[in-house]
């Protein structure tokens, strides 16, 4: 399981999409190495913003915080989710 | 309006839509400032069962400037808090004779943070002690009879400094139906490019009720190292002062609580300084950006300022009356230094509130200058343009007809200020929207804001879609 699919994750995405859409990913959508949830890690809702499809950067957004994740992979595997892949 | 409903995106969110802000000296307690900044803008005093309040989710500041960057160097931070109490459908459900009252079903409690150079990497925050209540509105005389001593129950003193946050009589006053009509002020209505018989203005912001948040803190709490000196020479006295509303950056509906939840930082989202800067001045297509922008970034908007589109419509729409007015092709200096820097020295004897080169929006106060007594020769309501420097844009009185003054220095009466070889016009130094405060009278003691009108003594106003001219 992804280490994304144990959080209650909202993705706005798209570049300047208006949509907003609740993504739950799945084991089977995601990559085949499962992760965890580390120490560090959050349990409470996270917003994931991504406001530019080609920029590899992902917006977190948690309790009075952001996180900006540089991660083109986690882009593209939430991006896929939001289309349905 | 000054700021009502200024900007698209802050007109969809009354809660959070600063409306006003005053900063003047108290004119009676000497070295206190009091600073009263306005949100939620034209309620009507009857808006029951689900009557206005603070949000909870919205982040109220006051800031004060005190050096030459224009950055948050003290900021007094506001957090409210709203409980729902038994389970009635009403705001009460019984007499509320005090501030605690059982019958009181939605009070509202907040506390107050002083911040000291605010999101820098030296912030330190001390917050003031307590959980300070907000008064019920004024919802009729059953509901909240006695409503000033209600009211005024609600005004807390701590450790000098006090504070009140509640629903209060809006003092703004302007003739809207009129000014967006195409710039029509109707006593000059008679000369506009499409005329109509002169009248009085009609002040549409009588009747309405705002959400007050008001300080009154000694000087020393706001300008630099806490040292006053006397002297309005000395910069050091002069304070910039705005307001801002943020909210969390992104916001969910969720669905098993039914409320809306954020994530995230805090964004502003509505910020206000001197007044009509963002109503007046910025053009519609950046409205938005500028209330999210901070104030030291207000170099970006100088030629909106500088070159207000306000004052070529004028000659336009009064033709003939601004010849002067129409010839002048120079960068409107005198407005940046009544909006964006303050005014230096050597310009009008005995005044600056000059904070340096760093364009600004925001009142600033010299502190050290004595506030102008109601019953004085020299008090005007025209403020530093009718020879009063107790009045804005030496800070803002809540008296201060901002409106005319505004009208009068964009019409040019200001020009010669920084281009003596420039004649205003002379209908420039008559101009006016023809209002005046015709709300609940103002109260001489803090927070002087007047109470806000009762919702069962409220009566609608009237409307017509008959042409005035037929």
């Amino acid at each position: 399981m992804s280490e994304t699919s144990r959080r209650n994750f909202m993705a706005a995405a798209g570049a300047g999409a208006a949509a907003t859409t609740a993504v739950a990913l799945s084991a089977g959508s995601a990559q085949a190495r499962p992760a965890v949830l580390g120490t560090k890690g959050v349990a409470e809702p996270v917003v994931a913003l991504i406001e530019d499809h080609r920029s590899g950067i992902v917006r977190l957004l948690v309790g009075e915080r952001e996180v900006v994740v540089n991660d083109r992979d986690l882009v593209a595997r939430i991006l896929n989710a939001a289309g349905g892949k | 309006m000054s700021s009502h409903r200024e900007a698209p995106e802050i007109a969809k969110d009354p809660v959070a839509d600063g409306t006003d802000v005053y900063a003047f000296m108290h004119p009676t307690e000497e070295g206190q400032v009091v600073i009263i900044a306005n949100f939620i803008p034209l309620q009507q005093p009857n808006g029951g069962p689900n009557f206005y309040e603070f949000a909870d989710d919205v982040l109220y500041e006051i800031h004060v400037s005190n050096t030459n960057k224009c950055e948050k160097n003290v900021t007094y931070r506001f957090n409210f808090r709203t409980e729902v109490k038994g389970n009635s459908f009403l705001y009460n459900n019984g007499v509320i004779e005090s501030i605690d009252s059982p019958s009181f079903l939605r009070p509202q409690t907040y506390d107050v943070a002083r911040v000291m150079n605010s999101g820098k990497r030296n912030q330190t925050a001390e917050q003031i002690n307590g959980r300070f209540k907000v008064p019920p509105v004024n919802v009729g005389p059953r509901s909240t009879p006695n409503y000033p001593a209600l009211a005024n129950s609600a005004i807390t003193t701590v450790g000098g400094r006090k504070f009140f946050a509640g629903q209060r009589s809006d003092a703004f006053y302007v003739d809207l139906g009129s000014i967006f009509d195409l710039g029509t002020l109707r006593p000059f209505q008679n000369l506009h490019l499409l005329p109509m018989a002169a009248m009085d203005g009609i002040n549409a912001v009588q009747s309405y009720n705002c959400h007050t948040i008001a300080i009154q803190v000694p000087v020393s709490d706001l300008v630099k190292g806490g040292n006053p000196s006397q002297s309005p020479k000395d910069r050091k006295n002069t304070i910039g002062v705005w307001a801002t509303a943020s909210r969390r950056k992104a916001r969910i509906f969720n669905e098993k609580a039914a409320k809306y939840k954020g994530a995230g930082p805090v964004q502003q989202v509505s910020r206000l300084g001197n007044p009509l800067v963002n109503e007046v001045l910025i053009p519609m297509g950046q409205k938005d950006r500028w209330n999210s922008s901070p104030i030291n970034e207000d170099s970006d908007y100088a030629g909106s300022v500088t070159q207000p589109e306000l004052q070529s419509l004028l000659p336009f729409l009064y033709p003939g009356v601004f010849p002067n007015l129409a010839a002048y092709t120079k960068p409107r200096a005198d407005l940046a230094a009544i909006l964006l820097t303050g005014i230096p020295r050597g310009i009008i004897p005995g005044f600056q509130n000059y904070t340096g080169p760093v364009q600004a929006d925001m009142l600033r106060l010299n502190t050290a200058i004595k506030p102008t007594p109601k019953d004085s020769d020299s008090y005007s309501i025209y403020g530093v343009v009718g020879g009063d420097l107790g009045g804005f844009p030496n800070g803002r009185r809540i008296e201060d007809d901002v409106v005319g003054i505004e009208l009068r220095a964009v019409a040019g009466v200001t020009i010669p200020l920084v281009d003596p070889s420039y004649e205003p016009d002379g209908a420039a130094a008559l101009l006016k929207d023809g209002t005046t405060n015709t709300n609940e009278p103002l109260l001489d003691e803090f927070p002087f804001l007047g109470h806000p009108g009762g919702g069962f003594q409220t009566v609608p106003g009237t409307t017509t879609s008959e042409d005035p001219k037929k």
